[in-house]
């Protein structure tokens, strides 16, 4: 009896924990290096795998390079060539960090949250430190969370004379958006 | 008269000079793309674009009009004609206008191009670094050939012949530019698919040998069948649905927002077949899972 009592808080307490942790593999990364000269570099992914502790606030991204999706071909064949993200030796894109005052989010109400997360961002193989507002929001058990920022491509070791010609941006915003059910 | 004679001999000279120096820079290298020489003839011969794909630049982007490039081979047989007529002492008019004109369209092309390649593919640092030598002087030839074009005498037809080639390469360079830069993807529903393949079979293909299959399959439209373990609305009216196998790894397809409508009746559960263009895989550090994903997805049929 002790031992089935035992087996059940263990079950329980196991439970709880992997609770904390949520995923999602549709989580949603824009990517927009547009400029005045040009207004075809942009696009998205919307296969991103994510996860998001609710105790610890730690919160991870994957975002697979090749399934960023433009309107154009060719730019979309330059996006993913050696010259630029080179996505043949580089398939993803990560990011790693924590969502800082992670107690003051209360997931049992409904409400929406203005947060910092900071961590390491991860592309082509070069890691960098990052840091750059967020909204988390609570809505009938769903969690949401959405954030804009900006990279500096340079810090990436992605340089080029599209970048001097001003037909990529220098720093292309990024948006990152959530859902975990 | 005897100062006009002198000058009419010079002239034809310069022409015989130029004209051979037009002949001969047509083959020579005119541009180094990452240390690959292309030459004038290049164009004519078809080793422009083939050169182009192996420096990983575009492939040509017409290749209905492939047959039109043999009309540079025009530039060294009219070259050869017109310095084969001053030697004869006969006309070199049009002759000599037409293999010029062509000449500095074809210095214009390569000009156009390689600034592509350097600002759009990143190969190389500027067109004045890639250019060669020879590019310059098969244009100067160009122009000297046109100027000293007799028994043409006034100016005004020598300059109209000067810039028709240019210009006109230009113009016709920038609508393909154009027409290159407006094209969109071809719809998922009207692309024939390279593979049909159970959602199951494909994961353990990618599992097995994740190199292989990568290659096999990256960007090649593919219908997928199978039963679906999740479907996601998204925010903006789009949806995902995916395929998992018993180990949690799986496929995963983000369908176009014309989808949503039928997207909408389908239930985790539910057998589906999709069509869409594979990016192929990534072994998921956070959910210690394959996951293989595809993108401009459509239903293909319930």
């Amino acid at each position: 009896m002790k031992k089935t009592i035992l087996f059940l808080s263990l079950v329980t307490i196991t439970g709880n924990i992997m609770a904390q942790k949520v995923t999602t593999t549709s989580a949603v990364v824009s990517f927009d290096a547009t400029t005045p000269k040009d207004a075809l570099p942009k696009a998205e992914n919307k296969t991103v795998i994510a996860s998001f502790d609710k105790t610890t606030g730690a919160i991870a991204f994957e975002a697979a390079v090749n399934n960023f999706a433009f309107s154009n071909p060719k730019i979309q064949e330059h996006f993913n060539a050696a010259t630029w993200m080179n996505s043949a030796s580089f398939p993803k894109f990560t990011f790693t960090g924590t969502v800082d005052k992670i107690n003051k989010v209360k997931f049992k109400k409904d409400g929406t949250y203005k947060v910092n997360v900071t961590g390491t961002l991860t592309v082509k193989g070069i890691a960098k430190p990052i840091s750059a507002p967020a909204t988390v929001t609570v809505a009938g058990g769903v969690i949401s969370a959405t954030s804009t920022f900006s990279i500096k491509l340079k810090d990436y070791s992605i340089t080029g004379a599209p970048i001097e010609a001003g037909k990529v941006a220098e720093k292309p915003t990024i948006t990152v958006t959530a859902s975990f059910n | 008269m005897g100062n006009t004679t002198n000058k009419t001999g010079i002239l034809q000279w310069l022409h015989l000079l130029f004209g051979a120096g037009l002949l001969i820079s047509f083959f020579l290298p005119w541009v180094s793309w990452k240390e690959f020489p292309v030459s004038g003839s290049a164009i004519a011969t078809g080793d422009f674009f083939t050169t182009s794909v192996a420096v990983s630049g575009p492939e040509n982007p017409f290749p209905k009009l492939d047959f039109s490039f043999y009309i540079f081979w025009l530039i060294p047989l009219l070259a050869a004609i017109s310095v084969t007529f001053v030697v004869l002492k006969k006309k070199v008019v049009p002759i000599a206008f037409i293999a010029g004109a062509l000449s500095l369209a074809l210095v214009t092309v390569y000009f156009l191009f390689t600034n592509t390649l350097a600002i759009d593919f990143s190969i190389g640092n500027n067109v004045w670094g890639m250019l060669k030598i020879s590019a310059y002087i098969h244009a100067l030839c160009a122009a000297v050939l046109i100027i000293t074009a007799f028994p043409v005498k006034t100016l005004v037809p020598k300059i109209i012949w000067l810039l028709l080639g240019p210009v006109l390469a230009y113009g016709a360079y920038k609508f393909g530019e154009k027409q290159v830069m407006a094209e969109t993807f071809t719809t998922t529903d009207k692309v024939k698919a390279d593979f049909t393949i159970a959602a199951t079979d494909l994961i353990k293909e990618f599992i097995g040998n994740d190199t292989a299959t990568n290659k096999k399959y990256l960007d090649k439209t593919l219908v997928v069948n199978g039963d679906a373990s999740a479907v996601e609305m998204l925010a903006d009216s789009t949806s995902t649905i995916k395929f998992a196998d018993s180990t949690g790894s799986y496929v995963i397809f983000s369908l176009e927002k014309d989808q949503l409508n039928r997207v909408k009746n389908i239930k985790a559960g539910d057998p589906v077949s999709l069509k869409g263009v594979c990016s192929g895989s990534i072994f998921s550090e956070i959910l210690g899972t394959t996951s293989i994903s595809f993108k401009r997805a459509i239903l293909n049929l319930k």
